[in-house]
């Protein structure tokens, strides 16, 4: 098999990796919402940031996975 | 099929710099031809100044105290970004010194992100092929030679780098006014510690002193890229259908379905045009806050 064959693979990984960590991240947040709802603008502060440096790592990951599929 | 994936990429990057829309002169040995995004970054840059930076002017020169209209929703903006981005992150001291640059940040991506998603030079190629009637291959026409490469210039690598080369010496213009030049440096790694740690607490912060500008280069150009080919892919899947079934039915029939799902995605995009914009705003002035409020 040739080593590209592998990299949609490499894709999909990124992709459920992520998907997990918003998905914590998602879940975390609406559950300290509905525990404390007038904290809900710190908790959508605090959420943030992370949530974007994790975005950032997964498209990161996938530049790079595109970047071995076409050099 | 073949066409597909080299049609999408067209679309998506810069057109080619040996077939630039204006021609100018080497400087130094570098091409200052006008290409596609440079014509992009030009007109987001007169619209900006229309847009935002008159109406502010006239206000500010003006004697209504009240604003109106437009300014009204300028100055939501405005005051949204200084007091729940810039004022938590930078502190109180500094507010007033880092809100106009974080705000020429947010107004200029947000406009060179909007633009890609408004397809002016289809439409004007549209009305040159069927209504003047300007074959394709003439590439003396201006219109045509205005068609290649994509619209979105925060898509653009270089763009985004150069937006991330500002944000990262203004995290040491920062940090230096804050603490000195000396001082800022200082402050990058904890003071303190047994010596044994410095020896790999010093290269990890120099590698995230230079991490930060590239992932805002990479996340800004990536999304703005990838929401694209995403809106392209979908449409090209009547183009592919239709030719592997060799029927026109075919491609017309998943036109049904990928045409409502591009709408979907276009409304995504629409989202991720103004989060993007948020997001490198409050990187910028979370990086910037790091370096003025250091607590270790």
């Amino acid at each position: 098999m040739e080593a590209t064959a592998l990299v949609p693979l490499g894709m999909g990984l990124i992709v459920v990796g992520a998907g997990l960590g918003i998905g914590r991240f998602a879940a975390a947040a609406a559950e300290s919402i509905a525990r404390q709802p007038e904290a809900a603008d710190k908790i959508t502060g605090a959420v943030n940031l992370p949530l974007f440096l994790l975005e950032g790592v997964a498209i990161l990951a996938e530049v790079f996975t595109f970047l071995m599929l076409i050099l | 099929m073949d066409q597909v994936g080299s049609n999408i990429i067209h679309h998506v990057s810069n057109s080619d710099i040996a077939h630039p829309i204006i021609h100018l002169p080497s400087i130094f040995g570098v091409n200052f031809s006008v290409t596609k995004h440079v014509l992009m970054l030009w007109i987001v840059a007169v619209l900006l100044s229309v847009v935002i930076i008159v109406p502010v002017r006239t206000y500010l020169t003006g004697s209504r105290s009240v604003p109106r209209g437009w300014m009204n929703a300028i100055e939501a903006i405005v005051q949204f970004i200084r007091d729940s981005v810039v004022r938590p992150n930078v502190g109180p001291k500094w507010v007033m010194t880092w809100t106009p640059l974080i705000l020429t940040f947010f107004f200029f991506i947000l406009f060179a992100n909007g633009i890609g998603m408004i397809p002016i030079f289809d439409i004007l190629g549209a009305f040159n092929r069927f209504v003047l009637d300007v074959p394709a291959a003439d590439s003396h026409n201006v219109i045509n030679g205005m068609l290649h490469g994509g619209v979105t210039a925060t898509g653009n690598f270089n763009v985004t780098g150069a937006l991330a080369m500002i944000t990262f010496f203004s995290i040491i213009t920062a940090g230096t006014k804050a603490h000195g030049f000396i001082n800022h440096w200082k402050n990058l790694a904890p003071h303190g510690l047994a010596w044994p740690v410095y020896i790999i607490l010093i290269p990890i912060e120099i590698i995230g002193l230079l991490v930060k500008p590239f992932a805002l280069t990479m996340r800004l150009a990536a999304n703005m890229t990838g929401g694209h080919i995403a809106l392209l892919a979908l449409l090209s899947l009547m183009a592919i259908f239709g030719e592997m079934f060799h029927s026109a039915i075919a491609g017309i029939g998943v036109a049904f379905i990928s045409v409502p799902m591009a709408v979907a995605i276009s409304g995504l995009e629409i989202i991720v045009i103004l989060v993007q914009a948020y997001v490198f705003t409050l990187l910028t002035s979370v990086f910037m806050g790091m370096a003025i409020n250091v607590h270790h």
